[in-house]
């Protein structure tokens, strides 16, 4: 089942085209990897899908339904969580701003919303942050934290805009490790510009630059070119093969993009 | 000092300094928090504008000053959900534009008739009785506006974007702390003077913001702190006969420098 579906959709912002006739299937429980250049198109596409901008062209269906309606559904980890660290506010008080407004007490806030809060803090492993200041955490207990938000709302799908960027190596990996865990139940759509989410994560890639090319990598060996036998692949090369319209070049036998050995 | 209390005046600055501190201190953290402080300073400048026309048309200071301020809000608010990138410009304008609007109206009143210094640096010991009941109405709408949508007004001065992706209404909140702030200004104005009143709104926040672990612990604490330095401010500018506004505004420079220096938190 397709839980994002979009048809030709374009975006311009007033006179300069950003996305043109962009075309993609989103199936549940899928680890989609969004890639390309700055300026290509990648938040606006999630933006888009959020509902923040209207499109004109095209049409975009979240869960059967237009990205406003479904908005409830979305999980969203926003690109960098290093604004406002100063801010006085306490990990819990972060993690409940995620609550969709249902049913709300008068003052405060109520027993079922802590409660699921506490649940979201133990999902992402920050229980015991619950009221620590947010500025004194590091950038990847900061990140899962607003992971921790996002699942507040049980979305069906999650999506974050570049979740590593800020983060140190072995945080990084442990972000991946936790996004993979959650896929076990969420569609889970990842913007970045880290290769390592491509090569272990995802089971598909979308490179947007102005259009987008797609691409199933759930078979990691026979996608990728190899040197050697360490089973080792070029960065570059990767992301040229991703961004090129479709992977004819990688049945020419000697592409001029391949490093000769 | 303590015969001084006798006098009905004494007790009036008391009491404003008691009210006018708290708002302060409430609406102070907000407009830290949201990075409106240049804001704030416009919107206090430009309330000059409404003292000049209620000067000519021979209104109620208070209310020429409230409706000028919130008219400045307003705008602000209106011209950034437009443009947001050019908001300090369209402030220093809003600034400029009131205060030569005030000096204005104030040439063409015929005779002399208002003490411009007493808007510019305060005259807390000239409340009147009907001032007190404008604050104390002002800082009882103030706590429970923040509250009852306590959560709304922290998750738009948090993160507006990801508010504004969970339905809450962001634009509404942000006009909404703007015309409280501009209304808290105005009181203020009374206090320390519409020159001074950055420094009542964000010293007393800045202090309490190294203290707190929550928005709303951080509000009642800049509160209890501005109405401690009003107080001392009072009484130094009581005994050795100085500008009120001023000395409250000192006593508050140098309570920072204390506590920077000797809590050794970073700025």
């Amino acid at each position: 089942m397709n839980v994002i579906e979009i048809n030709n959709l374009s975006f311009a912002y007033e006179k300069q085209t950003v996305l043109q006739n962009i075309q993609l299937n989103v199936e549940e429980k899928d680890f989609l990897a969004i890639i390309g250049p700055n300026g290509g198109g990648k938040s606006t596409l999630l933006k888009l899908i959020l509902g923040i901008y209207a499109y004109k062209k095209g049409t975009i269906k979240v869960l059967g339904n237009t990205p406003k309606k479904s908005l409830r559904k979305i999980g969203y980890v926003p690109q960098n969580t290093n604004i406002n660290t100063d801010f006085p506010i306490k990990v819990i008080e972060v993690v409940m701003m995620g609550h969709v407004d249902g049913r709300r007490p008068l003052f405060g806030y109520g027993k079922d919303e802590i409660l699921c809060a506490m649940g979201a803090l133990t999902q992402v492993g920050m229980v015991d942050f619950a009221q620590t200041k947010i500025g004194s955490l590091s950038g990847g207990q900061r990140q899962r934290v607003m992971i921790a938000r996002a699942l507040c709302a049980h979305p069906q799908i999650l999506i974050l805009d570049e979740p590593t960027s800020s983060i140190d190596i072995t945080g990084q990996r442990e972000i991946y490790e936790l996004l993979k865990e959650l896929n076990t139940h969420i569609t889970i759509i990842v913007v970045s510009h880290d290769i390592s989410v491509i090569l272990e994560y995802a089971n598909k890639a979308a490179h947007i630059n102005k259009t987008l090319s797609f691409h199933d990598i759930s078979d990691k060996h026979s996608t990728f070119h190899t040197h050697g036998n360490d089973g080792h692949f070029c960065e570059i090369e990767l992301l040229q093969m991703l961004g090129a319209e479709n992977c004819n070049t990688c049945e020419e036998e000697n592409p001029k993009w391949r490093v000769k050995p | 000092m303590i015969e001084a209390l006798g006098f009905e005046f004494m007790q009036h600055a008391l009491i404003a300094g008691f009210l006018v501190s708290f708002a302060a201190g409430i609406i102070g953290s907000l407009i830290v928090v949201n990075r409106m402080v240049f804001l704030a300073g416009g919107i206090a400048h430009t309330s000059y504008g409404g003292i000049g026309l209620a000067v000519y048309f021979s209104l109620p200071i208070f209310l020429g000053a409230s409706l000028f301020a919130v008219g400045a809000a307003l705008l602000i608010a209106a011209l950034t959900l437009k443009k947001r990138h050019r908001m300090d410009t369209f402030i220093g304008l809003i600034w400029a534009v009131g205060m030569a609007i005030g000096v204005i109206f104030v040439d063409l009143t015929p005779g002399y008739n208002v003490d411009l210094m007493s808007y510019l640096f305060g005259s807390i010991l000239a409340v009147s009785t009907q001032d007190l009941y404008f604050m104390a109405a002002l800082l009882t709408l103030i706590v429970v506006v923040v509250t009852l949508r306590y959560r709304d007004i922290l998750a738009v001065s948090y993160d507006s974007e990801y508010a504004g992706l969970r339905g809450v209404n962001v634009q509404f909140f942000y006009t909404l702390i703007l015309v409280l702030s501009a209304l808290t200004v105005v009181i203020a104005i009374k206090v320390v003077g519409l020159i001074l009143v950055i420094a009542m709104l964000t010293i007393p926040v800045y202090i309490a913001e190294k203290l707190s672990n929550s928005l709303f612990s951080m509000m009642f604490l800049s509160g209890a702190i501005a109405t401690l330095f009003t107080l001392v401010g009072l009484w130094l500018s009581y005994t050795y006969d100085l500008t009120s506004g001023a000395s409250i505004i000192m006593v508050s420079a140098v309570s920072l420098g204390l506590f920077l220096l000797f809590t050794h938190k970073k700025l």
